[in-house]
């Protein structure tokens, strides 16, 4: 008996310090990191935009970010977009499932509440009637330079090899892919993890959305004059020009995409991905331009 | 030779995790792909390794004996989370790399049985030396057979291509599936072994196995 008691006391006392040391270093970090991941998060985006670490996104170019939430009232469904307004405000505008626009509230909250997670959450839940419950979907952002539509940068998760795979795909105004980001993934190293390797992802670029319709992934070899138009360090290697680049893009643009070798799972998974968040997005935008014209929304973009 | 560096050397070569030992060979096959992921996993062990063993040597005199395994769990998975949640802030490019395999140290056979086998009978010092040998140990092993997968498996060297130093690019595929992993250790323990009779005249005995 004295020994059990002994043993519990012990085993309490190392996990109470484990916990002690966990707590401090949590504490400690969990600011920086989450600074680190929205940073990143931004970094992304401008990337995908065709600005980064080499060529700065200048001053005139402004990325707003719009909110997707679902809103369970009872046993209605409605879709909520939370959009910064002309006036700095942000507004929450409802639309239910067949695109009929709805109720628009305005949402008081500074920017840097809304960009985070949590403290958005709470906002929105803050400012809708009881009873109702807003669950969040997912995120796109809209680009504006000097007043005209830059492009979009959306947001979208698939099923991969093992895990969910986070997407970005970063489009023109008239819904031509610019871009394709992996945001977060768990393929395997050395496999499926190639989806992040530049020869994959711009493959997808150039892809109108009515190629996109039809696309599908082949399991043929990159064909070898293709290559080096999809890395930009081969590119570089063999001294193509910008020029001869883009005809070489020109020539494939209506190419499948290529499998990766012993990943035709992760390259089906991001395909697919970026297909259907490309046709969800175009069908969605298309209904909050229109609810956003009715309801007489000055958005900021 | 001064003991703390025969502990650096015997962890080095002649108990060498993986070689020798053959414990968390798991990981090893599981990572080794690349030399860039073997070198970033084989640091974080070294951490690991390094930390709970001094932790055990300290506070040795307060686990009881009879409860010692879970406590050893608890101790290696602190360092685990702490490693976790400060890589990311010290060098988030880093922390994408190797975050999939972080979490996967606390299960390692190499650290919890140098605990077991070492840290735990002996002082703070000689523990200190026994972690860091097989630490660095297991980083060398994971190094090798990464480095021996990339080249035969996609014709690379950090993510550089051979094909502009030899004129050829090897691409075996199967060395850079699973299976592929195990014939590599495989080749590498028998030359290991083979060297080893060649010097001392004995036929050396077989690893621990897990």
């Amino acid at each position: 008996m004295k020994e059990i008691i002994k043993i519990t006391l012990s085993l309490t006392a190392i996990c109470v310090a484990a916990a002690l040391i966990l707590g401090a270093v949590f504490a400690k970090t969990d600011h920086a990191r989450k600074e680190n991941e929205e940073k990143r998060n931004k970094e992304l985006v401008q990337g995908l935009l065709g600005y980064g670490a080499s060529a700065k996104a200048p001053e005139n170019l402004k990325v707003y970010s719009v909110y997707r939430y679902v809103i369970s009232e009872g046993k209605t469904l409605t879709l909520g977009y939370l959009v910064p307004l002309k006036d700095k405000k942000h507004a929450l505008v409802q639309v239910d499932l067949s695109g009929k626009p709805g109720k628009v509230t305005q949402v008081d909250a500074d920017e840097t509440k809304l960009g985070e997670r949590d403290t958005r959450d709470a906002a929105i839940n803050g400012v809708l009637p009881k009873g109702a419950q807003a669950t969040y979907a997912e995120t796109f952002h809209v680009a504006d330079m000097d007043g005209k539509r830059f492009g979009y940068v959306v947001e979208g998760t698939t099923q991969g090899f093992k895990t969910f795979v986070e997407l970005m795909v970063s489009l023109e105004p008239d819904f031509t892919i610019k871009g394709v980001g992996i945001k977060k993934s768990e393929e395997d190293p050395g496999l499926g993890d190639e989806i992040k390797k530049d020869f994959f992802k711009n493959q997808f670029v150039g892809k109108t959305a009515e190629l996109l319709k039809t696309l599908k992934v082949v399991k043929e070899p990159l064909p070898t004059d293709y290559l080096p138009a999809l890395e930009p360090a081969l590119a570089k290697r063999d001294k193509l020009s910008p020029d001869q680049v883009a005809k070489i893009k020109e020539k494939h643009v209506k190419d499948d995409i290529y499998a990766l070798t012993g990943a035709t799972i992760s390259s089906r998974a991001v395909t697919n991905g970026v297909k259907d968040i490309v046709r969800k997005f175009v069908y969605r935008l298309d209904i909050l331009t229109d609810a956003l014209k009715k309801e007489n929304v000055q958005v900021v973009f | 030779m001064n003991r703390n560096i025969q502990l650096l050397w015997n962890g080095f070569i002649p108990e060498n995790p993986i070689f020798r030992l053959a414990l968390s060979l798991c990981p090893a096959v599981a990572v080794t792909t690349s030399v860039e992921n073997g070198l970033a996993l084989g640091l974080a062990v070294v951490f690991v390794q390094v930390c709970s063993s001094c932790t055990v040597a300290i506070f040795k005199s307060v686990i009881h004996p009879r409860v010692r395994i879970p406590a050893y769990v608890i101790i290696i998975a602190l360092w685990v989370s702490v490693i976790d949640m400060v890589l990311p802030v010290i060098n988030p490019d880093i922390y994408e790399q190797v975050k999939l395999f972080i979490q996967l140290i606390v299960v390692f056979a190499i650290i919890i049985s140098r605990l077991e086998l070492f840290a735990s009978k002996e002082p703070l010092v000689p523990s200190f030396f026994d972690g860091l040998g097989m630490g660095i140990g297991f980083l060398f092993g994971l190094c090798l057979v990464s480095a021996i997968r990339e080249f035969f498996g996609v014709g690379q060297i950090f993510g550089y291509d051979v094909q502009n130093v030899l004129g050829f690019k090897p691409s075996l595929l199967v060395m850079i599936l699973p299976a592929g992993g195990f014939f590599v250790i495989g080749f590498i323990m028998a030359t290991f072994n083979w060297v080893e009779y060649k010097i001392t005249g004995k036929v050396p005995a077989s690893g621990g196995g897990h």
